[in-house]
């Protein structure tokens, strides 16, 4: 009787928080709707295109710009810098989080401060350096300014102090080193933060946008696709059904990648 | 301290800060510099300018309002974003198929870019054309209306925001032991005083940090005021960092713009440490 | 606690000092000028690669990778141009000032296309090759430069020196639903500010406002310039960097705002940002815009309505007709290698050779900016298929020289305080005196930040 009733009010609470859910999504679900518009149609309220077989769009969008290439480039930018960010965040976190030196809280917020610097003016300082560094026009260059994360320092720190520090004492004493106890206890425990902060990460790097093209202003062919997306928007005349069309094509790869984060959640639990 | 803990230290902290000094304190630094000196539209120094700067930014009529507004903005884009998180968590916090479908849906907001979700919003919100206008059958300016400007700003932020935070929540309460919870059960809790006598103190570690990011995120925002609003009407969108944005890099003055970015650092670090140390000892670290 | 206070307070005086240290040597370090030119080399003896920067985005885009390729098939000479899209104008001007600032000349492009926001950064570059330069140096003849309309060359002229040509050329026109009007029962489509306002006070039933607008830096300075004036000086700052406001003390901006708020009393006005939607949703008569909108616009309004367009609606019955001039113009750099600079003069008469501009004018909506152009068989023709593109084309020719946009440093400050003080006055009801004396004092102390920062 208890199970039956219980099972009940689960299911009202899944069907309400499918509702939720669809009212979340439905600004991408008009997104990829509206990709499917022509332009009048755009301008009409309207919901559904007349035919998703209108492909117009897609076309439009695919030869207008090389968005096939510039999303090789955002995926090579979006996995090496993720990467590294997330190597530094887990070595600083795990500093943050089990020892203990002076000034710790100082240096703590001087991390976090990073995020709390305007990225648009500190562009062309970091322009210079990195020209300087001889690095205009690579993906290194596009990457190097994101490796750091402060906010990834912070979550893994509250992630990894959530592992009683005994433990990590006990495993010191057992002669594991500090590489060790990080790859072989904390990352393990931690697989399914770093996956989201992955996740996470790859996708504000992949829809970076002006320090991509700035940096690659004389080689084209290193450009990411968000650059690439807004060559589909006209100055005066605002095409947004092309533009959320480049947005709707630009998105398979970030869904790609959910369905894959979503499936490690399963194994990780 | 021993000597092996100190090299630990230093050596797992280098990489990150090295790239730290590099890319974000030194171009900083510089922009300290700025504040204090005349700088030309080319943006070179031409000389040391005292404090005029800062007397300049804070005489303008349009400061003050920028500091109401992005502070109004952060009050109403924090609590809204997590108070939503955390509903959509409890509520899919349980597997079930129909809720791995919800799961991801609630996800989905987070692969979409700013610029591509303010082109989005700008057009379901358009008063004339849009969809939400047409379905609710009301005349509501959104956007173009100064009394509903910043709230309608507020719905592109939390609904950017909602996705990485709704994830954050489900883990952290999928991670709750399962024996804390049946305990508190046996002793009688249910349903709200569960959640909030609970779950919410078991998460707080996660809570505090969504706290502090969406409070950086707000203080920072400027992206959806430079592709939707410019500031307006009647300056009621006019954020901190969307005056540097317009009124420095926009008109420039690279003067202003230090000044104005440098406010808002010191103000969005002095609420982060306030948090930090008003919240220090009910964070519950397992 | 002390010893790392102490170490932290090192690193960031050594950050403060390096930055410094960063700051002044970009200060005082040599500027190399472009070497002298080099024996001059004949452009076709070599292959000779030039870097084009442009904006053209969407179907312009297209059009302006199609004339590239065709150029770089039939010039004979030798000549490759690599085009690189570096977004709107407005990313490609901050990417110029990033180079600038950062003295990375090496990466600057030969030619460029740019719009008003480029104007100023491009003329302070110290790399500029302006048209004044090529005239000199011979690159250019002045039969070349003589046959471009004067209203769409002297809006790329700075300082007296003239910067680049007018490649895609727009104005302000105004847009109107002819079905709407006739609905309203209206006997003639009116033309001025003042003619609505008199419609509206005969009839006060009227409920639909005529038109939803705030006057900004260039829809202002054509109001006022229908009446003789200029809004900064320094005709409109296209002389030199404008220090004060010139429509105070000749009552021309007392005269507009007046006119605008009775405009607002009557009901006509709508006191809200131009939006296109209102316009093609039927909602309003009247539309003020870009006439590079006018492709677009008819094409979202021909299934529901008659659109058609007309000049810039003037102030009252007494204003002269017209409207600055607007659009992206093509600007060359001075690289210090002479086949280069030869080979960019070459593909910049290219540009702006009449089939050229015609095929882009007629694919977007622009203007030719030369008058062989715009008689051109290709151009007309198009004229007579979309009347509405006629209302562009015609004010373009009969604006007079004198009528200037306005470039001024604190651009967009001074953009968005002219539509503060505007809308403002109407929504707080406040005087007409109270918000000229207002505009006066917050626009000029604009312009004394501006020149306080750069003398």
């Amino acid at each position: 009787m208890i199970g039956s009733k219980r099972k009940s009010s689960d299911i009202i609470i899944e069907i309400c928080a499918f509702a939720l859910a669809v009212i979340v999504v439905f600004p991408v679900i008009y997104c990829i709707f509206a990709a499917f518009k022509t332009h009048s149609e755009f301008m009409s309220p309207a919901l559904l295109p007349e035919s998703f077989g209108n492909l117009n769009n897609f076309r439009n969008a695919l030869s207008q710009a090389p968005l096939m290439r510039y999303m090789l480039n955002s995926f090579i930018v979006s996995f090496a810098g993720s990467l590294v960010r997330l190597v530094f965040s887990v070595l600083a976190a795990y500093v943050f989080a089990y020892f203990d030196f002076r000034g710790k809280n100082v240096v703590f917020f001087l991390l976090l401060g990073t995020m709390m610097m305007p990225g648009d003016i500190l562009l062309s300082t970091n322009y210079s350096t990195v020209s300087h560094l001889g690095l205009l026009n690579t993906y290194t260059g596009i990457c190097i300014v994101s490796f750091v994360s402060a906010s990834q320092v912070f979550m893994l720190r509250q992630k990894f102090m959530t592992v009683p520090r005994s433990y990590i004492d006990s495993a010191k004493l057992d002669g594991c080193s500090d590489i060790g106890i990080v790859t072989k206890i904390l990352i393990p425990i931690s697989r399914s933060t770093l996956i989201t902060l992955f996740t996470q990460s790859f996708l504000t790097l992949w829809n970076s946008y002006l320090w991509p093209l700035i940096i690659t202003a004389s080689k084209p062919e290193y450009r990411t696709i968000m650059v690439g997306i807004t060559k589909l928007n006209s100055w005066e005349d605002s095409n947004y059904e092309l533009v959320l069309a480049g947005v709707t094509i630009s998105l398979i790869p970030s869904l790609i990648l959910f369905v894959i984060m979503h499936n490690s959640f399963k194994k990780a639990q | 301290m021993k000597k092996r803990q100190k090299k630990t230290i230093i050596l797992f902290l280098a990489p990150i800060f090295i790239f730290a000094v590099l890319f974000s304190y030194y171009p900083f630094a510089r922009i300290i510099i700025n504040s204090f000196s005349k700088v030309n539209a080319t943006g070179f120094i031409t000389g040391f300018d005292g404090l005029s700067n800062y007397t300049y930014v804070f005489s303008r009529s349009d400061f003050g309002r920028a500091v109401s507004n992005t502070l109004l903005l952060t009050l109403l884009n924090v609590p809204v974003t997590m108070i939503l998180a955390l509903l959509f968590a409890l509520l899919t916090e349980k597997k079930s198929t129909l809720g791995s479908i919800s799961e991801f849906l609630f996800t989905l907001p987070m692969a979409i870019s700013m610029s591509a979700a303010a082109l989005i919003f700008k057009s379901m919100f358009s008063p004339d054309l849009g969809i939400i206008n047409k379905v609710f059958g009301i005349n509501t300016r959104w956007f173009q209306d100064p009394k509903t400007s910043l709230i309608t700003v507020v719905f592109l932020t939390v609904w950017m925001g909602i996705g990485f935070n709704y994830l954050l929540f489900l883990y952290s309460l999928r991670n709750i032991p399962k024996g804390v919870v049946e305990a508190a059960r046996l002793d009688g809790s249910r349903g709200l005083g569960l959640i909030m006598k609970i779950k919410i103190p078991l998460i707080s570690q996660t809570i505090l940090y969504t706290v502090i990011t969406n409070l950086i995120l707000a203080m920072t925002c400027s992206a959806p005021m430079i592709i939707i609003t410019q500031g307006g009407p009647s300056r009621s969108t006019t954020t901190l960092l969307y005056m540097m944005y317009s009124s420095g890099l926009g008109s420039s003055d690279y003067g202003l713009a230090a000044v104005v970015s440098i406010v808002c650092f010191v103000l969005t670090m002095l609420l982060t440490v306030i948090i930090f140390f008003a919240t220090r000892k009910k964070v519950f670290y397992r | 606690m002390k010893k790392t206070l102490t170490a932290i307070i090192a690193l960031l005086l050594s950050v403060l000092m390096l930055a410094s240290c960063g700051a002044a040597s970009g200060n005082t370090s040599s500027e190399t000028q472009p070497s002298e030119p080099e024996q001059s080399t004949e452009l076709g003896s070599t292959d000779v690669t030039i870097t084009f920067w442009h904006s053209a985005s969407d179907q312009a885009g297209v059009i302006m990778d199609e004339i590239v390729k065709s150029f770089n098939e039939t010039n004979g000479k030798n000549i490759t141009v690599n085009a690189v899209y570096q977004g709107q104008y407005s990313d490609a001007t901050s990417l110029l000032q990033t180079m600038l600032s950062a003295k990375n000349y090496s990466d600057l492009p030969d030619i460029m296309q740019t719009d008003a926001t480029g104007k100023v950064p491009y003329y302070n570059s110290g790399r500029a090759l302006t048209i004044d330069d090529a005239l000199s140096r011979g690159l250019i003849d002045s039969a070349y430069v003589g046959n471009f309309i004067p209203a769409a060359l002297s809006n790329w002229k700075f300082s007296n020196v003239q910067l680049g040509v007018p490649f895609a050329t727009s104005t302000t026109v105004t847009f109107y639903n002819k079905t709407l009007i006739d609905s309203m029962g209206w006997d003639h489509i009116p033309e001025s500010l003042t003619d609505l306002t008199a419609i509206y006070n005969a009839d006060p039933s009227i409920e639909k406002a005529a038109l939803q607008a705030i006057p900004n830096t260039p829809s202002l300075a054509n109001w006022l310039g229908q009446d003789g004036s200029y809004l900064v000086d320094q005709n409109n700052g296209t002389e030199g960097n404008a220090t004060k406001l010139e429509c105070i003390d000749n009552g021309a901006l007392e005269k507009f705002l007046t006119v605008w708020k009775e405009l607002y009393e009557s009901g006509a006005l709508l006191n809200e940002d131009t939006s296109k939607d209102t316009f093609i949703a039927g909602n309003i008569p009247f539309l003020i815009t870009s006439s590079s909108n006018t492709a677009a616009i008819v094409s979202a309004t021909e299934e529901s309505f008659e659109t058609g367009a007309m000049g810039m609606l003037k102030v009252d019955d007494s204003s002269a007709a017209g409207a600055t001039v607007s659009g992206s113009c093509i600007v060359l750099f001075d690289s210090g290698d002479d086949l280069k600079i030869k080979a960019s003069a070459e593909f910049l008469k290219y540009l702006t050779s009449d089939d050229v501009q015609a095929k882009f004018a007629s694919g977007t909506g622009y203007i030719p900016g030369t008058y062989s152009s715009v008689d051109s068989a290709e151009y007309q023709k198009v004229i007579e298929e979309h009347p509405q593109y006629k209302a562009a084309y015609e004010q373009l020719m009969s604006t007079p020289e004198n009528m200037k946009s306005v470039t001024v440093g604190p651009s967009a400050d001074f953009y968005y305080a002219i539509i503060d003080s505007v809308s403002g006055m109407l929504s707080n009801n406040a005087s007409v005196e109270d918000t000229v004396a207002g505009m006066n004092d917050q626009l000029t102390l604009l312009l004394e930040e501006y020149a306080r920062n750069n003398s």
